[in-house]
C-alpha cells in the first residue's frame, strides 16, 4: 500500500532531497514550458527565439480547425486506443504474471514465456510492419481502431507482464497460502489479495501502457490512414519535406497532453476504486 | 467455482494466444528474410535462398562498426544517468510530506510528449543561432556552443535529450515500488534506531532491487531502438559521430529497401542487446557479491 | 447609311466576339473529364500541399467529382506506397512519389502505364520534361523518353535557385554572382559572424549536402558516373574537377556560413534566410512562399531570384526534385481511369496557372510566360524557366539510395574535416564501384586522386 507518515517520515526528504526534486522538476518541465511558449509564437518569432513576443492563437486555431485537421477526431481515435489497450493489456498481463509467479509451470514456460517476451521486445519495430501489414488487409482489418488495440496490446505485453511479475513477487507468500487455506480460491486469492497488494506497480504498468499507446507512432501510421489516424501521426504532419512546422506542432503537442494527463488522473481514481471495491476482507 | 479450478490454465491462456496470433509470423518472416534476397519484378516478390550474402553484407558495411560504438556508448552513458536520477528522485519523491501526486503527474510530462515533437524541439533549442541555451550562454557573456554540429558535442547533446525524456520512466517505476515497501519495516528500522542513511542502504535498496532490475531491463532495450529524436536532431552527423544502430537499420530496410541485410542487421542488434544485457548482469552480480 | 449601319453591327458583333473569347479561351483552358467514380491520392505533407489541395477543390467544384487527399508525414511515403502496391487492390488510386523512389516502382512493375489505362492519353507539350523522370525504358533500365514508356507526371518539379537579398548586395555594392567563385568573393565581403553571414546551403550529412553539392558538381562538368544510359558504370567521382568544386563547396560553406555548416538542413537554411541573417542561400523554389509571408519570413519581398550560378567553364548546374504522380498497377481499373482523368484535368493550362496563384509550382511553359510572370508575387518564375534549360535528374539508377548515403556520408565528412576532400573523394569513388560490382553492372573507377 501506499507509504504512509512512517515511511515518508523515516524516508523524510532534507534540504538536498528537496533540493533535487525541485532541480529536477525544473528540468523537467522547463522544456516543456519552452514547447507551451512556441504554441503561442508566430513562426518568425519562435525561428528568431523572440522573447518577448506578441502571442497568437493562430497555431490551436490552424490545428483544431485548419481544412486539412481532423485532430479532434485524432485524439478521438488515440484516446479510444490508448484506453482499450491500456485495459486489456493490464487484464491480461496480470493474469499472465500471476499464474507465472503463482503456480508452478515447468521451467520450459515460464522461462520459455518470459523469455520469448523480451526477445519480442528487442526486435526492430519496423521488421514488424511489413508481415502485419500484410496480415491484417487480409482479415480486411486494415484501417481500424481494433487492429491497433490488439497490435499496442502485444507491443506493451512484455513489460506489463515483467513490472506486474515484480510487484507480485514482493507479496509474502504467507498471504497468500493463508488465504488459500481460508478456503479461498485462486481466482479469488488473485482479485481480492494479490491485485490490491500489487496496486502501485498497477498504476505505473498502467500509465506506461497508456503513455506508449498513446504515443506509438510507426505501428499507427503502417496500419491507419486519414479515418483512423491517431495523434502522433497528425503531429508527424507538421514534419515536412524541408522544414518543420514548430508552431503548429508545439500547439498540437500541447493540445495532446491534455486528454493524456486528465484520462490518467482519472484512470488511477477508477483502478484504485475498482480494486478496493473487491477487496473487502 | 469452474473459475477458480482451472484459473491457473486460463490465467495465462489469453497472453500466450494473443502472442502467438501475432509475433510467431513476424519473427518467422524476419529469420527467413535474414538468410534471403527479396527481389520485385512484375508486381511481386521473389525470395531467394542467399544466407551467405546478407551476412557478408554486414562484414563489409562501414557503418556498422561506428554505429555499434556509438550505440553502446548511449545506451551505455543514457541508462546509467537515468537510472541513477531516476532511483534518486523517486526516493526523494517518496520523502515529501505533501505534494506527492502532483508531483508524480508533473514528473512524468516528457514521457507524454510525442517523440517526433520532443525531437523537433530539441532541435529547436539546440538552434546555434537562435536556440534557447546559446541565446542563454550569450547573455551570460559565455560562448555559443556547436550543439549539434560539432562531433565532439552532438552525440552528447542526442544523451542530454534521451535522459530528459526517459529519467521519469525509471521514476515511475522505482516510485511504485518504493511506495510499495511495507509500513512495518520502515517501523522497524526505526525501532532498530537505524538513520535514515542507513534505512535506505539496508532496507529500501535491496528491496527496490526487482524494480531496478526491470526498469534497467526495459530502459536498457529501448535505449537500442531509438530512432525518433536521433533522426530528427541529427540524421546520423555530423559525420559518423551520431550514427546508432536503429538509424543506420532504418536508412538499410527502408531507404535502400535492402530487406535481407535489413533483416540481419535485426538479428544482429538482438545478439547485441542479449550481450549487453549477460555482461550488465555479470557486472551487477560481481558489484553486489563485493558487498 | 446602310452601308455604314452594317460595318457598325459587324463591328459590334466582333467586338461582343472579343469580350466573350476569354471566356471561352477559360473553358478551352481546363479539360471537361465528365462524371467519375471518388479517387482517393496519396501525398506527402509538404510545403506545397495548401497548394495542391486547394487546385484539387477547384476540380471539385468544376466537375462534381471527389478526391480523397492522404496527407501523409515525408518520411513516410514511400512506406505507404510500398505497402500499397504490394498487397491486394491498392488503397490509392494515384500516389505522389519523389523522383528517386520512382525506379524502384517503375522496375518492380507496380505502376501502369499511362497508356495501358488510356491509350488516347497524350502529355500536353507545354508541360516540362523534368529529365524525363515519367518515362521508363526496361530494356536499357533507364528514366528515357526514347523508347520509354510514359509512367508518370511530374505534379510538382522542384529545383533549387539562388536567393539573394537585393538589398544587402546593393548596399554593399556588389551585383548579383553569377558563378561560383562570384558567390565566394560576394559571400566573404558580406559575412560579418555572428550578426550576418555571407552564404548559406546545406551540409547535413546525407541527402542533403549531396543534393546541394551536386548543384556545383555539375557546373563543373563532373559527373558521378559515366554514361548509365549506356550502361557504363565506370565511377568518375574521383576527378581532379569533382575535387576542385568540393574544395570550392567546403571554402563556401566554412568561410561564409555559420559554425554549424557541418549540421545546416533545409530547414535551417531557411531559417537563416528567413531571419535576415543570410545574404544568400541555395534554397528550393518551394520555400518562396514562406518568405513572402509576414508570419513566416522577417525579409518579405526582399528576396530577389537567380538560377543557381555556373561554374568555370560556364556552364550551370542543378538536380531536379520532382514530384511524380503515378497510377498503382493494383488498383481497380475504374478507378485508374478516373485517376487518369483527374490527372488530365490537372495538366491543363487552367489548372497550372490555378495551382500558381495558391502557392504551387506550375509544370507548363504557358504559365511561366503568361501574366503572372510580370507579377512580383511570382518573381522566381523567370529564374526557375531559365533554370530548366540546365537542370537535370541525378541518381537515376537503382543503387541511387545506396550511392546517396556514401556521398552523403563522404562528403560531409570533408566538410567537417574529417578527412581531406581528395581522400573523401576517393573513398567515395572506390565504395561506389565496389557497390556496381556487386549488382553485376560495367564499372571502374578513376585512379585516386593525391590526399
Amino acid at each position: 500500500m501506499t507509504t504512509d507518515a512512517r515511511g515518508t517520515a523515516a524516508l523524510r526528504a532534507g534540504i538536498p532531497g528537496r533540493l533535487y526534486v525541485a532541480l529536477a522538476l525544473f528540468a523537467i518541465v522547463g522544456p516543456f514550458l519552452w514547447i507551451l511558449t512556441a504554441s503561442f509564437k508566430h513562426p518568425i518569432a519562435i525561428y528568431a527565439g523572440q522573447f518577448p513576443f506578441t502571442p497568437t492563437l493562430d497555431n490551436y486555431a490552424d490545428v483544431l480547425f485548419g481544412r486539412r485537421s481532423d485532430f479532434a477526431g485524432n485524439i478521438a481515435n488515440s484516446l479510444i486506443v490508448a484506453a482499450s489497450s491500456t485495459a486489456l493489456v493490464l487484464v491480461v498481463g496480470a493474469l499472465a504474471a500471476y499464474s507465472l509467479h503463482r503456480f508452478r509451470w515447468p521451467v520450459w514456460v515460464s522461462a520459455g514465456f518470459l523469455g520469448w517476451t523480451l526477445v519480442f521486445h528487442m526486435v526492430p519495430v519496423l521488421t514488424l510492419l511489413g508481415p502485419w501489414y500484410v496480415a491484417f488487409r487480409e482479415l480486411d482489418l486494415y484501417d481500424t481502431r481494433a487492429a491497433l488495440v490488439v497490435t499496442h496490446v502485444t507491443i506493451n505485453l512484455p513489460m506489463t507482464v515483467w513490472l506486474l511479475r515484480a510487484f507480485f513477487r514482493e507479496i509474502p507468500p504467507e498471504i497468500l497460502e493463508a488465504a488459500h487455506v481460508d478456503g479461498c480460491g485462486p481466482f479469488d486469492a488473485f482479485r481480492r489479495i494479490a491485485l490490491p497488494l500489487a496496486l502501485p506497480g498497477l498504476i505505473a504498468a498502467g500509465i506506461l501502457a497508456f503513455v506508449f499507446s498513446w504515443n506509438e507512432f510507426p505501428i499507427a501510421l503502417t496500419l491507419t490512414s486519414r479515418v483512423t489516424a491517431t495523434v502522433p501521426v497528425a503531429i508527424a504532419r507538421f514534419a515536412q519535406q524541408y522544414e518543420i512546422q514548430h508552431a503548429q506542432m508545439a500547439a498540437a503537442s500541447v493540445i495532446s497532453t491534455i486528454p493524456a494527463v486528465i484520462l490518467m488522473f482519472l484512470g488511477q481514481r477508477f483502478i484504485v476504486s475498482g480494486l478496493t471495491l473487491g477487496a473487502v476482507k | 467455482m469452474l473459475l477458480n479450478r482451472s484459473f491457473r490454465y486460463w490465467s495465462l491462456l489469453p497472453a500466450l494466444l494473443l502472442f502467438a496470433a501475432l509475433t510467431l509470423y513476424p519473427l518467422l518472416n524476419l529469420v527467413r528474410m535474414s538468410v534471403s534476397t527479396v527481389a520485385f519484378a512484375n508486381g511481386a516478390e521473389t525470395w531467394t535462398f542467399t544466407p551467405l550474402r546478407n551476412f557478408a553484407a554486414l562484414l563489409e558495411d562501414d557503418v556498422v562498426r561506428p554505429a555499434v560504438v556509438n550505440t553502446l556508448v548511449f545506451v551505455g552513458v543514457s541508462v546509467a544517468i537515468e537510472m541513477f536520477l531516476g532511483t534518486a528522485l523517486a526516493i526523494a519523491v517518496a520523502g515529501l510530506s505533501r505534494a506527492k501526486r502532483l508531483v508524480r503527474t508533473v514528473a512524468i510530462l516528457p514521457i507524454l510528449v510525442p517523440p517526433v515533437a520532443i525531437g523537433s524541439m530539441w532541435k529547436l533549442m539546440y538552434n546555434y543561432d537562435f536556440g534557447i541555451f546559446n541565446q542563454a550562454f550569450v547573455a551570460l557573456g559565455a560562448m555559443p556552443v556547436n550543439w549539434l554540429g560539432s562531433t565532439s558535442v552532438a552525440l552528447w547533446s542526442v544523451i542530454a535529450v534521451d535522459v530528459w525524456h526517459w529519467v521519469p520512466f525509471v521514476f515511475l517505476i522505482l516510485f511504485a515500488a518504493v511506495e510499495g515497501i511495507s509500513p512495518d519495516l520502515f517501523e522497524a528500522a526505526h525501532v532498530d534506531g537505524a538513520t535514515r542513511r542507513q534505512t535506505l542502504r539496508f532496507v529500501v535498496l535491496p528491496l527496490l532491487r526487482p524494480a531496478i532490475v526491470v526498469a534497467f531491463l526495459f530502459r536498457a532495450i529501448l535505449a537500442f531502438k531509438v530512432f525518433d529524436e536521433v533522426f530528427l536532431l541529427t540524421a546520423g552527423g555530423p559525420g559518423t559521430s551520431t550514427e546508432l544502430v536503429n538509424l543506420h537499420l532504418y536508412k538499410v530496410f527502408f531507404e535502400q529497401n535492402r530487406l535481407g541485410y535489413g533483416a540481419v542487421l535485426s538479428l544482429a542488434v538482438i545478439a547485441a542487446i542479449v550481450a549487453f544485457l549477460l555482461v550488465s548482469r555479470r557486472v551487477a552480480l560481481a558489484v553486489a557479491s563485493q558487498k | 447609311m446602310t452601308a455604314n449601319l452594317w460595318h457598325v453591327r459587324i463591328l459590334l458583333a466582333a467586338i461582343a466576339f472579343v469580350a466573350t473569347a476569354p471566356a471561352l479561351a477559360q473553358q478551352k483552358a481546363f479539360a471537361d473529364v465528365g462524371k467519375q467514380p471518388d479517387i482517393t491520392v496519396l501525398i506527402g505533407s509538404t510545403p506545397w500541399y495548401p497548394a495542391f489541395e486547394k487546385v484539387v477543390g477547384l476540380y471539385e467544384q468544376q466537375t462534381g467529382n471527389h478526391v480523397k487527399l492522404d496527407v501523409t508525414p515525408f518520411g513516410n511515403i514511400l512506406e505507404k506506397a510500398r505497402n500499397a502496391v504490394r498487397t491486394g487492390q491498392s488503397p490509392y488510386d494515384l500516389m505522389t512519389l519523389d523522383t528517386q523512389w520512382t525506379i524502384e516502382f517503375y522496375e518492380g512493375g507496380f505502376v501502369s502505364p499511362l497508356a495501358d489505362v488510356d491509350p488516347a492519353f497524350a502529355m500536353p507539350k507545354e508541360v516540362f520534361h523534368y529529365g524525363d523522370s515519367g518515362y521508363w525504358n526496361a530494356q536499357k533500365r533507364w528514366r528515357t523518353a526514347d523508347g520509354g514508356k510514359l509512367m508518370a507526371y511530374t505534379v510538382l518539379g522542384n529545383v533549387q535557385l539562388l536567393y539573394y537579398r537585393d538589398d544587402v548586395l546593393k548596399q554593399a555594392g556588389l551585383a548579383v554572382p553569377k558563378t561560383w567563385s562570384d558567390v565566394l568573393a560576394s559571400c566573404t565581403k558580406l559575412a560579418k559572424p555572428p550578426s550576418s553571414y555571407g552564404f548559406v546551403a546545406r551540409g547535413e550529412k546525407g541527402n542533403g549536402i549531396r543534393y546541394d553539392w551536386q548543384s556545383v558538381m555539375l557546373a563543373e562538368g563532373v559527373q558521378v558516373v559515366k554514361d548509365p544510359e549506356a550502361g557504363d558504370f565506370t565511377v568518375t567521382i574521383n576527378s581532379p574537377q569533382a575535387k576542385k568544386a568540393l574544395d570550392l563547396y567546403v571554402d563556401l560553406l566554412k568561410r561564409c556560413g555559420p559554425p554549424n555548416y557541418g549540421s545546416l538542413g533545409q530547414g535551417d537554411v531557411i531559417q537563416l534566410l528567413a531571419t535576415g541573417k543570410a545574404a544568400l542561400g541555395d534554397v528550393v523554389t518551394a520555400a518562396f512562399a514562406s518568405f513572402e509571408d509576414p508570419n513566416k519570413s522577417a525579409v518579405v519581398g526582399k528576396l530577389q531570384t537567380a538560377p543557381l550560378p555556373a561554374g568555370a567553364g560556364g556552364a550551370h548546374g542543378a538536380v531536379i526534385g520532382n514530384w511524380n504522380a503515378v497510377i498503382p498497377k493494383n488498383a481497380s481499373d475504374a478507378q485508374k481511369k478516373a485517376a487518369l482523368a483527374f490527372s488530365r484535368w490537372f495538366l491543363t493550362f487552367g489548372a497550372q496557372r490555378a495551382f500558381a496563384e495558391a502557392g504551387g509550382i506550375p509544370n507548363r511553359s504557358d504559365v511561366y510566360t503568361s501574366d503572372l510572370a510580370k507579377n512580383p508575387k511570382y518573381r522566381w518564375m523567370p529564374a526557375y524557366l531559365e533554370t530548366q534549360k540546365f537542370a537535370r535528374q541525378e541518381l537515376g539508377y537503382a543503387e541511387g539510395a545506396q550511392v546517396e548515403q556514401i556521398l552523403g556520408l563522404r562528403l560531409n565528412q570533408a566538410l567537417i574535416g574529417e578527412m581531406s576532400s581528395g581522400k573523401a573523394l576517393n573513398t567515395a569513388g572506390q565504395e561506389i564501384e565496389a557497390l556496381f560490382k556487386k549488382n553485376g553492372r560495367r564499372t571502374g573507377v578513376l585512379p585516386p586522386l593525391p590526399e
